[in-house]
């Protein structure tokens, strides 16, 4: 990882928190915020796509799929941008479901680690119980206003702070000869 | 490949190549334990992880795909299992960022193949057996990258294997499932593959996933259409090429034990083929899930020996109990000094062709005193 991509890293961690926080202070306008979040993010994962296509896909077998879903995901993006509101049941299904589906793939994993006869699967496998239990919450709590801007930030928090831990781990493999 | 060829072929082609039945054995276990040598085995016995030669299933759906994790399935994958034929391939009109994985490209007889059998000189039977081993995934593994890619490793449903009927050799359109837990049905032509990712660094897109089990079955013979061959048609021909790899291995470890001068491409040991050539092809060519039976039968007329099954945890207790400074004169203790110097060969190989796909190296002369 060279010294720009651990800066870049950095400062993202950290705006992330920032924002993250202040979701949680002021929920009542969280939705829109996310709406917008949103938005963006299909537009940069179209405008990715579309430059993914443009430097790697074209030159593959096939690859004129990557075109077609960079445009559609740019379509996605605009649509997004122009919604005032979105029914909040959609927001909290989409982040239950993240939520289900990381948890399971951790208790497998910790399954896995424990079949293995490694130690650390205690850990993974409450990592696991915690993100299922997530996502039962999103679905106990669906009638509450701001259960999911709460589960929204603290997964961009555990996000960031992954992110800043990444840009100080040792990456360059010795080569003894 | 499978435990046929990597532990009971192997120990043929050592054999042949002139080790002892108890060393053959140790190279040959040494061969097949890189498809065990996950990091949840090494956190077992507390062994550096960074030595892991291969990674779990589910080690993999939890792998992180960006950069650092990137380049750590890089590292494993490219430099056991996926050894890249040419780090310097051109193809013109291809962005950067294209050609780094294109170069990655898994092949026979490429510098790297030399380099990695050139490394196990004088060193343990542990270290020949990865050498091995790597050598002979070059040739079931080519045309696939030992990195997640979308743009090399994908696979269309254009893909038909050739069979036999009635004498006569017929193509069959393959029909691909995506249930892991399913074997593979012969009879009716059903495969397993990995599931179509779109994403470019889909853990899905790595190695030959997108083919299914194919490059891993000796008597398979197949054409389909390579996601980086510009609609270009391969004709894979397995036994031409697994009887082409057995030879390889006996010249490689000829070698390597000191009965012939010098190893470089395209160097084979015929006469072993002109010897054993039918009893060979017939193993190869039988169409079978796995032929664990048939090449075991055939080491032990060789030998005269018993080969024991492979046994995962067969060294883990020496190891284990073995003090601090003792472990490196361990069974286990030797393969990982093994898998961490060819690890770091071929890390520093691509880094030094200008590719940070496997990450950063630092070359550390242990002659200066300044090693690990």
């Amino acid at each position: 990882m060279t010294y720009l991509q651990r800066i870049n890293s950095v400062i993202s961690g950290i705006i992330s928190i920032a924002v993250a926080v202040l979701l949680i202070l002021y929920p009542n306008y969280a939705y829109a915020v996310i709406l917008t979040i949103l938005g963006f993010g299909l537009m940069i994962a179209g405008i990715k796509t579309l430059i993914y296509f443009f430097t790697m896909a074209r030159y593959m077998v096939g690859g004129k799929v990557s075109l077609y879903k960079g445009v559609i995901l740019f379509d996605f993006a605009a649509f997004t941008l122009s919604l005032t509101n979105v029914p909040k049941i959609y927001i909290l299904i989409y982040l239950a479901g993240i939520h289900a589906f990381s948890g399971l793939v951790e208790i497998l994993r910790a399954n896995e680690a424990r079949n293995n006869g490694a130690k650390n699967f205690k850990l993974k496998f409450a990592h696991g119980i915690i993100d299922v239990f997530m996502a039962i919450c999103c679905f106990v709590f669906i009638k509450k206003t701001n259960t999911a801007v709460f589960i929204y930030s603290l997964g961009i928090i555990y996000s960031a702070i992954l992110r800043i831990i990444t840009a100080f781990r040792k990456s360059t493999l010795m080569y003894v000869r | 490949m499978q435990e046929d060829f990597h532990y009971y072929a192997t120990y043929c082609a050592a054999f042949l190549s002139g080790f002892s039945h108890e060393e053959s054995m140790g190279i040959c276990y040494s061969a097949q334990f890189v498809d065990y040598c996950s990091r949840t085995i090494l956190e077992k016995i507390k062994a550096p992880k960074n030595a892991a030669t291969t990674q779990l299933q589910l080690e993999m759906m939890d792998a992180r795909v960006d950069i650092l994790g990137l380049q750590d399935i890089t590292r494993i994958w490219s430099s056991f299992h996926f050894l890249p034929k040419d780090l310097y391939a051109k193809k013109e009109k291809r962005s950067k960022r294209y050609m780094s994985k294109y170069r990655l490209i898994c092949g026979p007889n490429g510098d790297l193949v030399v380099k990695t059998v050139e490394n196990a000189k004088d060193k343990s039977l542990q270290h020949i057996g990865i050498a091995m081993h790597v050598l002979a995934d070059t040739w079931a593994h080519a045309n696939f990258a030992g990195t997640p890619s979308l743009v090399i490793n994908n696979v269309d449903n254009e893909f038909y294997e050739y069979i036999e009927k009635d004498g006569k050799e017929i193509e069959r359109k393959v029909k691909f499932r995506h249930n892991p837990s399913a074997a593979d049905d012969l009879e009716q032509g059903l495969y397993t593959n990995s599931l179509y990712q779109g994403n470019e660094n889909s853990i899905m897109n790595l190695g030959h996933g997108r083919a299914g089990h194919f490059p891993d079955y000796s008597f398979a013979k197949y054409r389909y259409l390579p996601a980086w061959g510009d609609y270009d048609v391969i004709i894979k021909d397995n036994p031409h090429d697994y009887e082409r790899a057995f030879a390889q291995m006996v010249r490689a470890m000829k070698f390597l034990n000191g009965t012939m001068f010098g190893f470089d491409k395209n160097m084979y040991d015929e006469s072993v083929l002109e010897k054993y050539g039918d009893r060979i092809r017939e193993i190869i060519c039988k169409r079978q899930l796995i032929a664990n039976d048939d090449w075991k039968q055939f080491g032990q007329e060789l030998s005269g020996c018993e080969i024991e099954s492979f046994d995962i945890k067969k060294y883990q207790d020496e190891y284990i109990n073995a003090g601090k400074d003792e472990k490196g004169d361990t069974f286990i203790g030797k393969f990982i000094e093994g898998a961490l110097s060819q690890k770091g060969m071929v890390t520093n190989e691509i880094y030094e062709s200008g590719s940070k796909l496997a990450g950063f190296s630092k070359v550390v002369n242990k002659e200066k005193g300044l090693g690990l």
